[in-house]
């Protein structure tokens, strides 16, 4: 009971604060992948007059022509008094971009191809488009902000961990340097209780991702969105030690560093 | 050879000077009594002695200037005093046993070793029995001997008490007293403060009083 008390502190701001930062993770790499989705299936046709073979635009990730003879020969069986061959038909391109554009960037570009003298048409689906990009846009800055009000948080009980330290553990550490301790003995006490507690820290954040992660609900929406995601779970846990351990290390050197 | 030496030593707080221009020497393997009534600042030169307070005019212990010396000098100083405190200043949250192994686990012992060493000397001061018992379980006097206790077992240079037989009956008293003379015979000095001199007292020693703002060399 004793231990919990003294411990419950650090290990809740602790456990917030890491599992905010793997939560921001996944949720980003999740948004990655699936704007990446989106991108994949989302393009622009243009309808050329001629042939065009590169565009050098930063923003398009390649531009394929689209074959049309499947649709030539159909309208040709159609209307068999039109000789579509002498026809001078257009081209037809798919544009693939790098990223999701935001509706702005989106009418850039388009005014900027509609300036070229071969491009007759431009289509695009707008709308949908831009709900879709708004509704990634707002996920990202609610991720980012329950990310900071969670550090903050964590950051407020950190700081009230270190002045419950400096009145538990300032008599001891006082005397122990009126008998010539070193910096680390002075501190040995608060060091093993922030290692301690950064190991439990972290294992409880990380089953309770893992945990998270594998639930049915959790793969199902996975799944929906059509998006493999792999966790480096050693990776994360790696990470996660080192801020881990930074923030209760730095914390308890603050302690035995400052007099009282 | 000169352990201690003040010269035109001023010591004060905020609130006021309370060591003026004194001039006095110790010696290696000195034992000293330091006297002068309550509040005539035999406390205040030993925070000076161990570097809790910086004096003005010249301080110097072994080598190194008590006005200019570094945390780090400070902090090795230290390894080499022994101090009981008149409070005592034993860690609460630490048993008697741990107490007074402290200045050997920040000598680096081998904690099997510092645990027989810390036996030993309870065993002197009396205090076998209290081993496994917190300091506020035990009484004033009890608490002055553990300290003692931690005050001799690393066989530092010299050994700073202030008061350390206030508390004690006679017999405690003589038995404290015997522990410091033998720490003495070791080439250990000592620096005792206390209100007055021991009425009977077979050794040589050198007395130092305090009065009036001044530290006078008496013998
Ligand atoms: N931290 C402090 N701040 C200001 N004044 C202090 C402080 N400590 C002691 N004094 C003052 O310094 C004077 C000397 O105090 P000191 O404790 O050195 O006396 P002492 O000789 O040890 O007395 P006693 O025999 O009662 O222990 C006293 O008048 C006291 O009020
Ligand atoms: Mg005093």
């Amino acid at each position: 009971m004793n231990y919990l008390k003294s411990h419950i502190t650090l290990i809740l701001a602790l456990v917030s604060i890491l599992l905010s930062i793997f939560l921001f993770r996944i949720f980003n790499k999740i948004l990655f992948l699936y704007e990446k989705n989106i991108v994949n299936n989302y393009s622009i046709v243009i309808v050329s007059t001629s042939k065009i073979e590169n565009l050098n635009y930063p923003e398009i990730e390649k531009i394929t022509p689209i074959d049309i003879k499947d649709q030539i020969q159909r309208l040709q069986q159609k209307y068999k008094n039109i000789d579509f061959s002498k026809i001078d038909l257009p081209y037809f391109y798919k544009l693939t971009l790098k990223k999701l554009p935001s509706p702005k960037k989106l009418e850039k570009l388009k005014e900027r191809l509609k300036q070229k003298a071969f491009v007759k048409r431009i289509l695009t689906h707008s709308s949908s488009q831009t709900k879709i990009y708004n509704l990634l846009m707002l996920l990202k800055i609610l991720t980012k902000m329950f990310m900071v009000i969670v550090g903050v948080l964590g950051f407020l009980l950190i700081v009230k961990q270190l002045e419950v330290w400096k009145l538990s553990h300032s008599e001891r550490m006082y005397i122990m340097e009126l008998f010539g301790a070193p910096f680390w003995l002075k501190g040995a006490a608060l060091f093993k209780i922030a290692i301690l507690d950064s190991l439990i820290a972290i294992i409880l954040t990380v089953s309770f991702v893992y945990f998270i992660t594998n639930s049915f609900l959790f793969t199902k929406i996975i799944s929906d969105l059509n998006i493999i995601l792999q966790i480096d779970y050693i990776k994360e846990f790696l990470l996660l030690l080192v801020i881990s351990f930074s923030i209760s290390l730095i914390s308890s050197i603050i302690v035995v560093v400052s007099k009282k | 050879m000169n352990l201690v030496k003040a010269n035109n030593l001023t010591l004060a707080y905020n609130s006021g000077v309370i060591i003026k221009e004194s001039t006095f020497t110790i010696n290696e393997g000195d034992f000293v009594f330091l006297t002068g009534v309550s509040g005539s600042g035999k406390t205040t030169l030993i925070k000076a002695m161990y570097g809790e307070i910086k004096p003005k005019g010249l301080l110097q212990i072994g080598p190194y200037n008590m006005g200019t010396i570094s945390k780090s000098k400070l902090t090795k100083l230290r390894r080499h005093m022994g101090i009981v405190f008149q409070d005592y200043k034993l860690i609460p949250e630490w048993n008697i046993l741990r107490n007074v192994m402290l200045p050997l686990f920040i000598k680096g012992y081998d904690k099997k070793i510092a645990e027989q060493k810390a036996l030993e000397v309870l065993k002197k001061v009396k205090l076998s029995h209290k081993i496994d018992k917190f300091p506020a379980e035990l009484s004033g006097g009890e608490q002055q001997r553990a300290a003692i206790a931690r005050a001799i077992i690393h066989s530092p240079a010299i050994i700073l008490a202030d008061e350390p037989i206030s508390g004690l009956d006679e017999y405690s008293a003589s038995l404290v007293m015997d522990l410091f003379i033998m720490a003495n015979k070791m080439g250990i000095t000592v620096l005792i403060a206390s209100h007055s001199l021991p009425g009977d007292f077979n050794i040589s020693y050198k007395h130092l009083h305090i009065e009036k703002g001044k530290i006078y060399e008496l013998s």
